[in-house]
């Protein structure tokens, strides 16, 4: 098992944002984190990425604790993040920004800058790598987002919500990008709201509501679910479409 | 007997301190801003009362000439300087108010040189004999006054339709905008009660102890300690840490001499940094980075 | 190209002027002015590693520029000693206080930093000027008479001229060395974004000491070069908050952040200075500060990347019309 988390809860004062929850990912898999907004799966992200600390429960990678670790040491352990809403180095230019990535793992100058080059052109922003970070999109930011945090050599990509915004074209380059990275050998973990994005990328989902989790499982499998269906649309439509046949 | 003086002095200082350092916490609380020339402002207050007794008008016009003199540069300095470099980099929204500050300070200089100066006598001159403690009576205006508008501030903020909806802004400036609150009349509306505060504390020391120009950069000093020691933007906290700083303070320029007092409050600063940056009312979380 | 061409009609410049200025009548007077310039350079590009390349804008140099110009006339007043001996022991002072001043604050957001260099210049600035040992409000002064070669004590300006331009050289060769090496990147990325820079394996607080040691070391070798130079210092001229802002003044309004910002702040705002000096007379140097706060709002309001910037935005522009310009002659003459 690559990541194991095992009832990590995370309380903010008296507010129990997210309460035992439990995944274990191996080596190799995309797994899918979703439920409605509010339900925890961003919380547990973010323990995940070691942007919080739960309160409770545990969290190790590779056969490291790494419950209460910075997000520094997650980075050098091989745990990449993206953020939701592209944290870009606006004034740097993009191959600058991917450079301080490929500096983790690459000490000197040129080494860097041939991971930076080499991460640029996997992800297709090879020929604007002299301009500036501002000068992109939202999808191009997003793209740039996953490019730095490739350069840094994660064995663990945590993705969030990277496909949100993005024109239907945009997602299907998106999902070609994530398919590519995985076939790195990279591990990941997608947090998404956007469904067609889960069914084709997720070999496995699981689902919050409420700060707990109700599901998990094969996405097509889970989609059925009555408590999955019940958490997404409430208040006993499931039951009612079964009554009405 | 002596040391119970210099204490009750301090406490009356004290409490001008939480004054005006009450302003200062509520920018920072509300925009995560520090106003670097928040001492300016209560030097500026300090010279309208002067001007206003150039005037021949009795003191109990100096707290409100200052008031709104200062309430009107507040929102002008936000209107016009502080609402567009809140977006930019952090270099520039400290530069902003340092520059107002260097501004501010260095045209009081040129207009009305550096010495120091006392206002003219007036109703409120003469020491009163409180059991054994001698007590002049403008210090002791100044600083019954200055608790009260302090406390005032407070429930302004806690218990009025106003305060709740600037505090709104504070807390959520997204979700304050949805229920039909503008964050910008909000922001410009703190600033001109920031600068107030100020102003009125400066009238008022002004009454009482003699001023000069140089004054902005130390009161600007003493509310970085008060504010940090009373806690990140919290006005019940600089009210606490204004009377505590006033009283070490007071008790230091005893003990130790009066060159000292600014060491051993900038060395509390220091202190509170290192050992406890949230304050004594703070919750922490706002203070990392 | 084009920036070749720029640094070198810059140092080529910067090299020639004290010759150039020799030929006028206040050659002097002007070659003074010069050393004055290239120390405020140096002091600039200092104060720009930590607070334009790592965003962590220190209000409180005056403490490392002060505590370079003390150590050096100590070891003078106390030892006999020449200042020169001092200086690396400066150093050493200046980098522990920066140690010292931000293991506590740089793991708080940025404006706890700031307010604690203010509060800790303003500190010492107090203590110094009380303490009889060092000089109290009197201050300290250096040899008089040189007695040996190595006191550097010169009639014209000229010799500190060019030992500061050494100086001012070394520093933007640190500078430029360090901002394309991986610390240089740390750097820019804590400023362009502390979160998304710590995601990354970025040792913030780490990278911020280093770099507020590296800059507190610099602007110590630009205080003993200024203590060497006039002989003497005070709470006043050695720790006083105006330095300090000189020091940002002149980075911001170059452009901070970028390598010759600090120079080309430096360029515009020493002339400005002297300028002002000499028309408002002694009181000149309260509207000097009028006008730099006027200048550090305006900077601050409409272009935070200084000249700089101004020239990135305006130069493409002007060669544009430049090059129209030559376009329609070639079409004229053909």
């Amino acid at each position: 098992m690559l990541l194991e988390a095992q009832n990590v809860s995370c309380a903010f004062g008296s507010l129990l944002a997210l309460s035992e929850a439990n995944l274990s990912v191996g080596q190799g898999e995309i797994v899918g984190l979703i439920g409605p907004n509010g339900a925890g799966k961003s919380t547990f992200f973010n323990c995940l990425a070691g942007d919080l600390k739960p309160t409770g429960g545990s969290i190790r990678f590779n056969d490291v604790d790494v419950t209460r670790a910075t997000a520094e040491q997650h980075a050098l352990l091989g745990i990449g993040r993206t953020f939701q809403v592209p944290a870009t180095f606006e004034d740097m230019t993009i191959l600058d920004n991917v450079m301080v990535g490929a500096f983790l793992r690459h000490h000197r100058r040129a080494d860097a800058h041939a991971k930076a080059m080499e991460v640029l052109r996997l992800t297709g922003l090879e020929a604007q790598a002299d301009l500036g970070a501002r000068s992109l999109g939202t999808p191009g930011r997003k793209r740039l987002e996953i490019a730095r945090v490739l350069a840094a050599d994660p064995k663990l990509m945590l993705l969030d919500e990277a496909l949100a915004g993005l024109t239907p074209a945009e997602i299907q380059r998106a999902i070609e990008l994530v398919r590519r990275i995985h076939a790195l050998g990279i591990t990941i973990v997608i947090v998404e709201h956007i469904m067609e994005v889960i069914l084709t990328l997720a070999q496995r989902v699981l689902v919050f509501n409420q700060g707990r989790t109700i599901a998990q499982g094969k996405p097509s499998d889970v989609v059925k679910d009555p408590q999955v269906i019940e958490a997404y649309l409430g208040h006993g439509r499931h039951a009612r479409r079964e009554r009405r046949g | 007997m002596i040391l119970l003086q210099a204490a009750v002095g301090g406490l009356l200082l004290g409490a001008v301190y939480a004054l005006f350092s009450s302003g200062l916490t509520l920018i920072w609380g509300m925009m995560n801003f520090i106003n670097f020339a928040h001492g300016e402002f209560v030097m500026l207050g300090m010279y309208v009362a002067l001007l206003v007794s150039w005037v021949n008008l009795g003191p109990e016009v100096f707290g409100p000439a200052a008031a709104v003199a200062l309430m009107l540069l507040g929102v002008i300095v936000y209107m016009g300087l502080i609402k567009h470099v809140m977006r930019g980099p952090m270099l520039s929204q400290i530069l902003s108010t340092f520059g107002l500050a260097l501004l501010l300070r260095y045209s009081a200089f040129y207009i009305f040189k550096s010495d120091f100066r006392t206002l003219p006598d007036t109703a409120l001159s003469g020491t009163l004999n409180l059991g054994g403690i001698y007590v002049s009576r403008a210090q002791l205006l100044a600083g019954l006054l200055a608790a009260v508008l302090a406390l005032g501030m407070h429930v302004l903020l806690t218990r009025t339709a106003l305060g709740s909806r600037l505090l709104a802004v504070a807390e959520d400036r997204n979700a304050a905008m949805l229920m039909g609150i503008h964050p910008d009349r909000m922001q410009a509306l703190a600033w001109g009660l920031s600068a107030a505060s100020a102003g009125i504390a400066g009238a008022l020391m002004a009454i009482a102890y003699p001023f000069s120009p140089s004054v902005g950069e130390t009161f600007a000093l003493t509310a970085f300690v008060v504010v940090s020691l009373g806690g990140f933007g919290s006005v019940p906290g600089a009210m606490i840490a204004g009377f505590i700083i006033g009283l070490v303070e007071a008790l230091a320029g005893y003990l130790i001499g009066p060159i000292y007092k600014d060491v051993v409050v900038y060395g509390l600063f220091v202190g509170v940094l290192w050992i406890r940056p949230q304050g004594l009312l703070g919750t922490g979380s706002e203070s990392r980075s | 190209m084009r920036r070749r061409w720029g640094s070198i009609v810059l140092w080529g410049g910067l090299l020639v002027y004290p010759w150039v200025v020799s030929f006028t009548d206040s050659g002097d007077f002007l070659q003074d002015v010069g050393a004055t310039l290239v120390l405020s350079a140096i002091g600039a590009c200092a104060w720009n590693i930590v607070g334009g390349y790592a965003g962590q804008v220190s209000v409180g140099h005056a403490i490392f520029f002060g505590t370079g110009a003390y150590v050096p006339l100590l070891a003078y007043e106390l030892f006999e000693a020449p200042p020169l001996i001092g200086v690396p022991f400066g150093i050493v002072v200046a980098v522990t206080m920066a140690a010292l001043i931000g293991l506590p604050t740089f793991r708080l957001q940025g404006h706890y930093f700031s307010m604690a260099t203010i509060a800790v210049a303003e500190l010492i600035r107090l203590v110094v000027g009380n303490w009889d040992l060092l000089g109290a409000a009197i201050g300290i002064q250096g040899p008089a008479t040189p007695r040996v070669w190595w006191d550097l004590i010169f009639r014209s300006a000229v010799p500190y001229y060019y030992i500061f331009l050494a100086v001012l050289a070394l520093t933007v060769y640190i500078t430029w060395a360090m901002a394309g090496s991986r610390f240089g990147y740390y750097l820019r990325a804590i400023r362009a974004g502390e979160r998304a820079a710590r995601s990354l394996g970025v040792p913030v607080r780490r990278t911020k000491l280093m770099a507020f040691m590296l800059s507190a070391a610099l602007t110590s070798v630009a205080g003993s070069l200024y203590a060497i130079k006039v002989g003497f210092v005070n709470p006043e001229s050695g720790l006083g908050i105006l330095i300090s802002v000189q020091m940002i003044i002149t980075a911001a309004l170059g452009g901070a952040g970028t390598l010759y910002g600090p120079i080309i702040g430096a360029i515009i705002l020493v002339p400005l200075q002297s300028a002002t000096n000499t028309w408002f007379g002694g009181s000149g140097s309260g509207l000097t500060y009028i006008l730099y706060g006027g200048i550090i709002m305006l900077l601050a309001r409409f272009e935070p990347g200084g000249f700089v910037e101004l020239w990135n935005q305006v130069s493409p522009r002007l060669w544009r019309l430049l090059r129209v310009r030559a376009k329609t002659e070639r079409a004229r003459a053909a």
